[in-house]
Formats: C-alpha cells, structure tokens, sequence
C-alpha cells in the first residue's frame, strides 16, 4: 500500500549493507575514511531507482565533489538564511530543492559582479560548503516522486493515492474550504491562495507541488475536482481556473506558494539520506514562507533559528 | 471608478440610429495607431477573438477579458474588449496547446454568442499602464525621472505602504517579503510580471521597496529573501496580475476617448481571481 516504505527499509538495508561492505561498520577504518559529498552523490545515485539525470539542472552549486562532509542538510531552498541554519548546525553539504542563485539553472552570467552573489559565495567558502541542487532526480525517485511523497506523508494522503496515478488521491468528502483549512493548518501557509467557491464538494484531488503552468495544469484538472499547486502565473493556469469556475464547471484550484507546497518533500529526503548515510549526521533545514500578507504581517526572515 | 465625464452605458444610447456605425476592425486600427506600436507591431497587440467585421456598441477596457469580464462588459452594453491580458490563458494568446480543448470552444461560443471582439493591447500598452497605475497612487508627482520606475514618497513603513496599496487598489491578497517596520521613502514599481534580473537590479538600485505584480518565489523573491536576510533594509511587494495593471486599464478608456467619440468606451474593474483564508479562520501553526 505504501511503496516507499518498502523502498525505504530495502533502502536502510542495502544502505548498511553497501557501508558494511565498503568499510565495516564501526570500525576504526571508517572514523578514518572521511566522507565526501561525491561518495553521498554516488550512494544517492544508487537509491534513486531510477536512472539519473545528468542534464537538468542538478548538480553541485559550490564546492565539490570533493568536499569533506562533516554533516548533511536538506532544504526546499537555499536561502542565505538555510545556509546560515545549516553551517551553526554544523552541516557542510547542503542538499538543496530549488536553486541557490535565484534562477533554475542558477544561471551566473549576469551576476559576476552582484554584491548579493559575492557575499553568498564567501559565506559557502568561508563555512567549507558544498550546495547540491538535487531537483530533477527527486523527482523521479521510484516509485513515488520525493516531494510528493513528502507531502503526502504530510497531508497523511499516503493511502489515498491511486495505484495508477501517483499525482491523483481520492479524499474522504470534504468541500474547498475544509480542503484549504487542513492545507493551512498542517503547512502553516499563511498566504495561500484559492479559485472556486468554498462550499465546492471535493473527492479528488490531483497534485502539481511546485510550479505549474497552463500545460500541463489544464489536462491535470480534466481528472480532478481540485488542483493543487504551488505557484502559476495569474495570466495563464490561474486565468484558466478562473474562467472555468465562471462558466459553471464544479473546479477549483489551490495555490499554496512554492516553497510551503515542496518543503515537506525534503524533509522525507532527509529520512531517505540517512538510510545510507549512517557516517555524518543528516537534518531536515526547514525555510520560512516567504511572504506575510495584511492579515499577518510578520517578519521572519533572519529570525530562523534551529535544524530539525 | 470612471475619471470624467461618466460614459453613459444604456443600451438605448449605445443604439442610437443617427450614429454612424464603425466596426471592430476600424476601431481596432485606430486604437493601435494611436498606441504607437509602429510598424513592429507586436504579435500580442491584434484581435484574438470575434469577428472583426462586428459593428461596435462600445468598448470596454480590462486587465483581462476573463468571462466574468465580458459578462460585466456585455452588462455596460459594450462588444468590443480592450484587453491588456491574454483571453485564451497563454502569453500571447498561443491556442495550439489548447487544440480540442472544451473551455476554449466554450469561451469561443460565449463570445460569438454575445457578438463580442477581444483586442489584445499589451505591448503597446506597457507605458499606459505605469501612467495609470502612478496616477491611481497618486504618486506621478513624485516620479524621480519622466518615465522612470523610481518614485519618493512621503516616509512610512513597509506595513502602511502595503496597506495603502490594498485601499487604493482594493487588493485583499497582496504578499510583502520584508520586515514590516522597515521605513520606506524610495519605492520602484514593475507592474505585471517582475522578471529575475530587471528585479535584482532595482533592489540594488535606490529603491527600498519594489513593487510588482508577481515574480517567481525561486528568483526575485528568493534574492529578496537573501539581501534582507545579510541585513539589508529591503522590500518586496507582490499585487497580484489583476490589482497591478487594472489601473493602467482604466487611463485606457480615458486615453481611448480622446479618440474615439462614435461609441462609450468605460472601464470594466477587475476582481482578484482568488481569496485567503482569514487569520481567525486557520489555525496559525509555524512548521
């Protein structure tokens, strides 16, 4: 009923296993091998179950494969302030969802010369850093996508997910508002979004955390009573469900914010790294909600304090 | 809503018989000469949708010819919808994606049923738009430079800023990244989209706050974060697409009646397409 917890324990098994083998557990050889962030890539490319994506945009942000891991932070994103959580946390390799250089690709063309760049490199460099951008092959870890999975585990939708389709769940029946309150309640999303009439009835929900566009947002609400998402743009998916809501038709559309939508996924990443990760200590770096609107204003950002 | 003289919307005028009919396309021409988009008219800036050869009642001017605003438009008596975002939810109005899609041929019949012409007006429009919007604020007196993106205001705080642009916009879900108490006198202004580097450069620019429609929350937003979080006294403020041009619409219809005089021309307000849960209504845990 629950694929990843198989995946897990066969995950935790071989983790050890591949250790064992690789060193023997607790043995002076190990305390002496050090760690590096291109043996923890290695292992993680191993337990993805799938084959890896070399093309997107993963891959090392700073430092390097080389990198001696003294301990292993996972983060939705890595804000300066993950980046500070993690370093008094002693973690040196961040393991991060969305981009640390505010751009997919963490494109740098542009940015050569930007004070904000500068700083945030010196501040990686100075804390002996490596930052992984682990986004693509996340979400294709078999057989559930690791954000999703995250996120459900969340929601407790685990069991409500269809065999067939890992993005769709049918939900004891609730309506629109209940369905927004419970996101609130158990993201803590102050900001989130939502198109439709509350007193809409809902059975089915289809997943898109993170960003979504038009397409494949359009075909996504063809099997749904509810779309759920992090962010769209106004003009396209939210126009979409706007109009769609208009003309009569029983849909809604969630807009929870991206980084309340996805962080839970890297939370179950640091579950996932520590079943083959047994050297160095592994934490989840939660992030803030970046934003306040007027019924909440408050201010958080350099406020975060501890790792999970 | 309306500056001026009020339109008048009655369809008894709309059809009075003395006035020399003008269609769709006539109209349509004469609106974008007189955006100036040249002679690189952009590929945005055409009729979308309706058959151009329809004879105008009147025109109404919106941020976007959602449904909901072609029903208010229809109400005022107007067929032909100046629009300054896309009708068919793609930039640029792209329909091949939505090819068999049942929405489309839903807004389709919609708007040949009620005799309807959408003109997109967007690349043409973009001045127009921060014209109207900083008259809407009140703020073009306190433009740093003709035409540019900076202006001085009076000292407040990032918190009454915000506040001030729900009441003058009625903009009920507007998202600020920042420490509320931060004293603002310098803001800049993106209406619409926010890209990543445009937005980067103006949060090192003067400027304490930038205001915007929207920006990824991985790009503008996370810099934002980022340049706040080493101590920076900035700001970023997220309207929402509909709150952050509709004004811009607005001076639309006042602009298009300098010229046109066959028909009314009025603006149609827009509503923000979502709602928040009120604090009360959520439990206000932190995770």
């Amino acid at each position: 009923m629950n694929p990843n917890a198989l995946l897990r324990r066969d995950v935790i098994g071989g983790g050890i296993a591949a250790a064992a083998v690789a060193a023997g557990l607790g043995s002076p050889a190990l305390a002496a091998t050090p760690l590096s962030a291109g043996e923890v890539i290695a292992r993680m490319q191993q337990h993805i179950g799938a084959p890896w994506k070399a093309q997107g945009v993963d891959g090392f942000k700073a430092g390097d494969g080389g990198t001696v891991v003294r301990g292993i932070g996972t983060t939705m994103m890595a804000t300066f302030d993950a980046l500070k959580a993690a370093a008094r946390g002693g973690l040196n390799m961040v393991i991060t969802h969305e981009p640390t250089y505010w751009s997919h690709p963490d494109t740098l063309t542009d940015l050569q010369d930007d004070p904000l760049y500068l700083k945030k490199r010196a501040f990686l460099r100075a804390h002996d850093m490596a930052v992984f951008h682990f986004h693509d092959n996340w979400h294709a870890l078999k057989p559930v996508d690791g954000i999703n999975f995250g996120t459900q585990q969340l929601m407790g939708w685990t069991t409500y997910r269809h065999a067939d389709n890992q993005r769709l769940f049918t939900l004891p029946p609730t309506t629109l508002g209940a369905l927004a309150a419970d996101f609130s309640e158990k993201m803590g999303a102050r900001t989130m979004r939502v198109v439709g009439d509350p007193a809409l009835p809902v059975r089915t929900v289809y997943e898109s955390w993170g960003y979504c566009s038009a397409f494949p947002g359009v075909t996504f609400l063809d099997s749904a009573d509810v779309l759920v998402i992090g962010e769209a743009q106004d003009w396209d998916l939210i126009a979409y469900v706007q109009d769609l809501v208009a003309m009569g038709e029983k849909k809604a559309l969630i807009i929870l914010g991206h980084v309340k939508s996805e962080q839970w996924g890297m939370r179950y990443c640091a579950d996932w790294l520590k079943g083959f990760v047994p050297e160095v200590p592994v934490r989840f770096v939660p992030i803030i909600e970046p934003y306040w609107n007027l019924d909440d204003p408050v201010f958080e950002i350099g406020m975060q304090g501890k790792v999970a | 809503m309306e500056p001026g003289p009020a339109p008048t919307s009655s369809p008894a005028t709309v059809a009075t018989p003395l006035r020399q009919a003008v269609t769709a396309r006539q109209l349509a021409g004469q609106i974008l000469a007189a955006a100036d988009v040249g002679a690189a008219v952009p590929a945005t800036d055409r009729i979308v949708a309706g058959d151009p050869a329809t004879v105008v009642t009147g025109v109404a001017t919106v941020a976007m010819a959602s449904i909901e605003a072609l029903r208010a438009a229809i109400a005022k008596g107007c067929n032909l919808i100046v629009s300054y975002d896309p009708t068919f939810w793609s930039d640029g109005d792209q329909l091949g994606p939505l090819a068999g899609n049942r929405l489309l041929a839903m807004k389709r019949a919609f708007i040949d049923a009620h005799n309807l012409v959408v003109l997109d007006l967007h690349d043409g429009w973009r001045q127009g738009i921060d014209t109207g919007m900083a008259q809407a604020l009140g703020w073009e007196a306190h433009r740093q430079t003709p035409g540019g993106l900076l202006y001085l205001l009076p000292r407040t705080t990032l918190l009454a800023l915000a506040r001030t642009l729900r009441a003058s916009l009625g903009d009920r879900t507007l998202r600020v990244v920042g420490d509320p108490a931060l004293p603002v006198e310098r803001v800049a202004a993106i209406w619409g989209n926010a890209r990543q580097l445009p937005t980067i450069a103006l949060l090192n620019g003067p400027a304490e706050v930038v205001v915007c429609g929207y920006s990824h929350e991985w790009e503008a937003v996370e810099y934002a974060q980022d340049m706040i979080a080493t101590g920076a006294g900035k700001g970023l403020i997220l309207l929402g697409e509909a709150k952050s041009v509709d004004a811009g619409m607005q001076h639309c219809a006042a602009w298009i009646r300098t010229f046109v005089h066959a028909v009314p021309v009025v603006h149609v307000p827009a509503a923000e397409p979502y709602w928040t849960l009120p604090r009360h209504s959520r439990h206000n845990t932190s995770r």
